[in-house]
């Protein structure tokens, strides 16, 4: 309990100083939320010409990019400094984090906030609100808390796979252009009806690099599409679960990883 | 004559340019994987799209593969950094040794920008093959059309180079420029039509993107690979870039006149 009140306030004074140069914060938004609609655009005009894509229709494409945003939006306000490690690495800044009574990892993820976190959110709100009444689902009590649990859980996956990846800072410095890599395949692989794919990428969106978590299982078990998955329709509905466990073995690779520190001495 | 005795001068800006792409080769090669990436989804997205229709409004679906495979992997070589270097030696306080050279700013930076091309030159060994994995080229349909394109890619390459210049000429009047320049980015490239190409948009979009110069750079040129102009013609389409240079040649001499009078020097 302590510990999440410390996080609030080391999270809370990085919100502060990110908005001391309010202008350019509030443009970092703008930017955010018009980069996300960009890419959203695409499919957009891509369905209103064609119908469907992959005989999913405009809402319920909408719906899963909303899904998939929002878990981003999340994932990106609470680890994007994950994508700072290296620097914090090299410049010996990582010392600190030792000499101070909570986890290091904790200092990491508070030490900065990228306001562009809050364009993600933004644009995944309003497409999952857009969305929500043209897709034919029973918006219960219960199919609310899915959805919040999904995104959730969506961003605890792609946080769980920056972390571990992250890990390997400890041992060769620089891990940056696995984890950009990564994350790209996630933002761009992460938007679309995986049924388009190939077989082949739909398993290694799948079990190698589980994209597709974030979003397109829990929206296709939502949107009662879980028939045309590569898995059975239960895992669907687990991906929430499976989101909290991928981040619990995330945290023990870092751990394990971080003992091998060596300070660069700078 | 003010050419040849300036270029000297403007040999070693370039050269330098090409030494800086150098240094970081190693994004630019990261930068071509997103490419590659961005290609393959790109193409499986339209093929599903297309589903079992082979030609859309007169445009089959092996011209559209060509098309957003060339598109994306011309306009990766067309990202130039002249907006964020101007920005950068104007806060450092630079921007002084570049206006005291007996050479004019505005060559100077078109220097840099051809030696920046130069320098991206050998990256094309990785990125077409990595294109071809991932998208799908061939030929032009026609002698022609080959011709046409390798002009119309020479004046979307001035044109790009331009307009990152136009932006870059802004931050003499501030310096708070970076979530704008993240905003014209994303609009702009957007507004090429690499990522939908104008044939399918809906009226309203198309109608205010074809006012824009954007397009010029990858709707432009691409199309006419395939064998569909953007303008019906050839040579309309080839006018219709040659206009925007000229346009964007006179905005920026005019706005480089008001810069000059504008400029603080950042003391070191």
């Amino acid at each position: 309990m302590e510990r999440i009140s410390i996080a609030l306030a080391l999270a809370s004074a990085s919100l502060r100083s990110e908005f001391q140069y309010r202008a350019n914060a509030v443009s970092s938004v703008i930017g955010g939320v018009i980069y996300q609609l960009t890419g959203f655009l695409v499919v957009w005009i891509i369905v209103d010409r064609f119908n469907t894509i992959g005989g999913w229709s405009l809402a319920e494409i909408t719906f899963l990019y909303g899904m998939r945003l929002t878990a981003h939006g999340i994932f990106y306000l609470c680890f994007s400094q994950m994508f700072d490690i290296d620097r914090v690495l090299i410049s010996g800044e990582y010392d600190r984090f030792l000499v101070r009574p909570i986890s290091p990892l904790l200092q990491l993820f508070t030490r900065q906030l990228r306001v562009n976190c809050f364009g993600d959110l933004i644009g995944g709100a309003a497409l999952l609100a857009f969305a929500a009444r043209g897709v034919g689902i029973d918006w219960s009590l219960a199919a609310w808390t899915f959805v919040l649990l999904a995104v959730v859980g969506g961003a605890l996956v792609e946080g769980a796979i920056q972390i571990a990846l992250g890990s390997l800072s400890f041992r060769f410095l620089s891990s940056i252009a696995v984890r950009q890599t990564v994350n790209e395949v996630f933002n761009q692989y992460g938007n679309y009806p995986q049924r388009i794919f190939p077989e082949v990428l739909r398993y290694l969106l799948t079990f190698t690099l589980p994209v597709a978590f974030v979003a397109y299982f829990p929206a296709s078990a939502l949107l009662n599409r879980t028939g045309e998955l590569v898995v059975p329709a239960w895992i669907a509905w687990i991906a929430p679960a499976l989101g909290v466990a991928l981040f619990g073995v995330a945290l023990g690779i870092w751990r394990k990883a971080s003992r091998g520190y060596q300070s660069s001495g700078t | 004559m003010t050419l040849s005795r300036n270029w000297p001068a403007w040999v070693a800006i370039a050269r330098t340019s090409i030494r800086h792409r150098y240094i970081y080769r190693f994004n630019a090669l990261l930068a071509i994987l997103f490419t590659g990436l961005q290609i393959y989804l790109l193409t499986v997205v339209w093929k599903a799209a297309y589903g079992d229709r082979t030609e859309v409004d007169g445009i089959a679906i092996g011209q559209l593969l060509v098309y957003l495979t060339l598109a994306q992997l011309q306009l990766r070589f067309l990202q130039m950094e002249l907006d964020g270097d101007i920005e950068g030696r104007i806060r450092l306080g630079q921007i002084g040794f570049d206006l005291s050279r007996p050479v004019g700013y505005p060559s100077q930076l078109l220097a840099a920008a051809v030696g920046d091309m130069i320098g991206q030159l050998p990256m094309l060994a990785v990125a077409f093959p990595i294109a071809l994995i991932a998208g799908e080229l061939s030929g032009p349909p026609s002698v022609t059309a080959g011709f046409g394109y390798a002009a119309a890619l020479l004046l979307a390459w001035i044109l790009a180079a331009l307009l990152n210049m136009l932006i870059g000429l802004v931050s003499f009047w501030t310096l708070e420029m970076s979530g704008f320049r993240m905003i014209y980015n994303l609009v702009g490239n957007f507004a090429t039509g690499a990522l939908v190409p104008l044939w399918f948009m809906p009226d309203a979009l198309r109608i205010v993107i074809q006012v824009l110069p954007f397009q010029a750079i990858a709707f432009v040129p691409v199309s006419i690979y395939v064998g569909a102009p953007a303008t019906g013609a050839l040579w309309t389409a080839l006018l219709l870039q040659a206009t925007w240079i000229g346009v964007l040649i006179l905005a920026i001499r005019w706005i480089w006149g008001q810069a000059f009078k504008h400029m603080v020097i950042q003391g070191g």
